[in-house]
């Protein structure tokens, strides 16, 4: 198949779906009070991003995301980076980290409402937690990614420990370490929905969770809807970053 | 003793030695006590001279040409680099070429081969300039920016010479260069080294698993031992400059090669 091909064809699949939700509850092929059709959930859409209780959600939501995201990423990177570099550290937290991380980790979100509460920090905490597991794992990742005969190399024309730290460690590092961002921002995102549908005041998890719980399903698929564009519109631009810089993998 | 009398004679002529190997010997800490890896070597590379060591794997080659490029310490004896220790590497004194090319793949051919520049803040035009004149002596005019997955193993093996070579040291010390390459390319490459060697007067110490390629490069064959290596037999390569495929085919090759091989058969 040609590129062209393809663009077209995915276009159709996604008229398709698209169509389908249109035509299916219109038709009462599906119960619309179900599924609404999609012109009706987008006209709830543009209603409700008219109105201060959904930019306040979208606001309170924003901040957790990007908190949460500010304190897992580093503290996850270092580590991670600790664990793949140092021998004894990685031989004495492997095990017991690695056992931790198969744990789902959405069991521990009592745990972390009795001792943060349901506001802003709960979430901060919840999101964090799980997203830093998965950072710290991309980032031993990232750090056995580095070929040991480059650093053989740099070190035989005379590299300082920065300079390969600086020359040969972040370049090598950079794809797997800009994967890590993107993948640890959907679990970060996660995260926050999971703590806001489960017990919270504000948010939009809360939002959609409320509209779930009385039956308002244009407004919750209007809701769907908001995150979904936010979530992807972030992955794709990570992932457009991702593919620039790293053009000599291939 | 035997071997080290023996190795004053490839000094030859009063020159200076560009590598002067005394008494080095080398033990590897091992669970269970030490294992020698290397013992009692001694050689003196005169400048300018082409030098093959060839010896069976795990004879400490590999070792010992780390130690001669500072990236390794022995644990007796002494090494001179043109009179001076080398216990750090210095790439101004001696380029190390690796049996993988281990060019960064970030970087492009000229990236490549600056880099060793830049890690000493050379001026970029400087940098350009040298770069470019590394790239004209290996033959590779035209992939400068280039990056190394759209290279042959071959060119890469070249671009890794550039950049061994880019700071002009008079030592290249070279690891079993062309094993990761095909026959043919070997060959060439093998014809290029010579070219290349021919035009920048470097002393070359040349590690191979190669009887043929031995004897085609060198002007002293050293041979080592099984572990722990010694050097067992030093082999003066009188066959007449510049080297040609034909001269594979005489008999003085292949008695050059032939003894060679008994001495390695003889260790094993």
């Amino acid at each position: 198949m040609t590129r062209t091909q393809i663009i077209v064809a995915r276009l159709a699949l996604l008229a398709l779906v698209l169509g389908a939700w249109e035509v299916l509850p219109r038709s009462g092929a599906i119960n619309p009070l179900l599924l609404p059709p999609l012109s009706e959930v987008l006209a709830t859409l543009a209603n409700l991003l008219g109105r201060p209780n959904v930019h306040e959600a979208v606001a309170v939501t924003a901040a957790e995301v990007i908190v949460a995201f500010i304190i897992a990423v580093p503290l996850g990177a270092a580590a991670g980076i600790l664990i793949a570099e140092n021998a004894y550290v990685g031989e004495i937290f492997k095990p017991m980290l690695f056992y931790v991380f198969s744990i789902p980790k959405s069991i521990f979100l009592p745990m972390f409402i009795l001792v943060f509460g349901i506001g802003f920090q709960q979430k901060v905490a919840y999101a964090a937690f799980t997203t830093a597991f998965v950072v710290l794992m991309s980032a031993t990742a990232a750090v056995e990614s580095v070929r040991s005969d480059h650093i053989m190399v740099a070190r035989s024309y005379g590299a300082t420990q920065t300079q390969i730290l600086l020359r040969v460690y972040v370049p090598s590092m950079m794809p797997v370490l800009l994967e890590t961002l993107r993948i640890s921002m959907i679990f970060n995102f996660t995260g926050v929905m999971i703590a806001e549908m489960y017990a919270s005041r504000t948010g939009i998890g809360h939002l959609i969770s409320n509209w779930g719980e009385n039956f308002q399903m244009p407004q919750l698929f209007a809701g769907v809807i908001m995150l979904a564009t936010v979530a992807i519109l972030f992955n794709e631009a990570v992932r457009a970053l991702e593919a620039r810089c790293s053009t000599w993998r291939t | 003793m035997q071997h080290l009398a023996n190795m004053r004679d490839v000094q030859g002529r009063a020159d200076q030695a560009a590598i002067e190997v005394e008494r080095l010997s080398h033990v590897y800490a091992g669970a269970d006590g030490g294992v020698p890896a290397l013992q009692d070597i001694s050689m003196s590379v005169r400048a300018g001279r082409f030098v093959v060591i060839v010896g069976p794997s795990g004879c400490g080659k590999t070792s010992l040409l780390m130690m001669m490029a500072g990236l390794r310490h022995q644990t007796e004896g002494t090494i001179l680099c043109h009179g001076r220790p080398i216990p750090t590497p210095d790439p101004t004194r001696v380029g190390v070429i690796f049996q993988e090319a281990s060019l960064f793949p970030w970087l492009t051919t000229l990236d490549n081969i600056e880099f060793p520049l830049s890690l000493r803040g050379t001026p970029r035009e400087e940098r350009r300039r040298r770069s470019q004149a590394m790239l004209s002596l290996v033959s590779l005019e035209g992939f400068g920016e280039r990056y190394p997955h759209e290279l042959s193993g071959g060119m890469k093996q070249r671009v890794s010479i550039a950049r061994g070579l880019v700071q002009d040291p008079p030592v290249l010390l070279m690891d079993e260069p062309f094993a990761a390459l095909d026959e043919q390319t070997r060959m060439t490459m093998g014809h290029e080294l010579l070219r290349i060697w021919s035009t920048t007067r470097k002393t070359v110490v040349f590690i191979t698993h190669s009887l043929t390629e031995a004897v085609y490069l060198a002007d002293d064959v050293l041979v080592m031992s099984a572990r722990p290596g010694r050097i067992i037999d030093h082999i003066e390569v009188n066959l007449p400059r510049p080297r040609t495929y034909e001269m594979m085919a005489t008999d003085v090759f292949g008695k050059l090669r032939d003894r060679i091989w008994q001495q390695i058969r003889r260790t094993t």
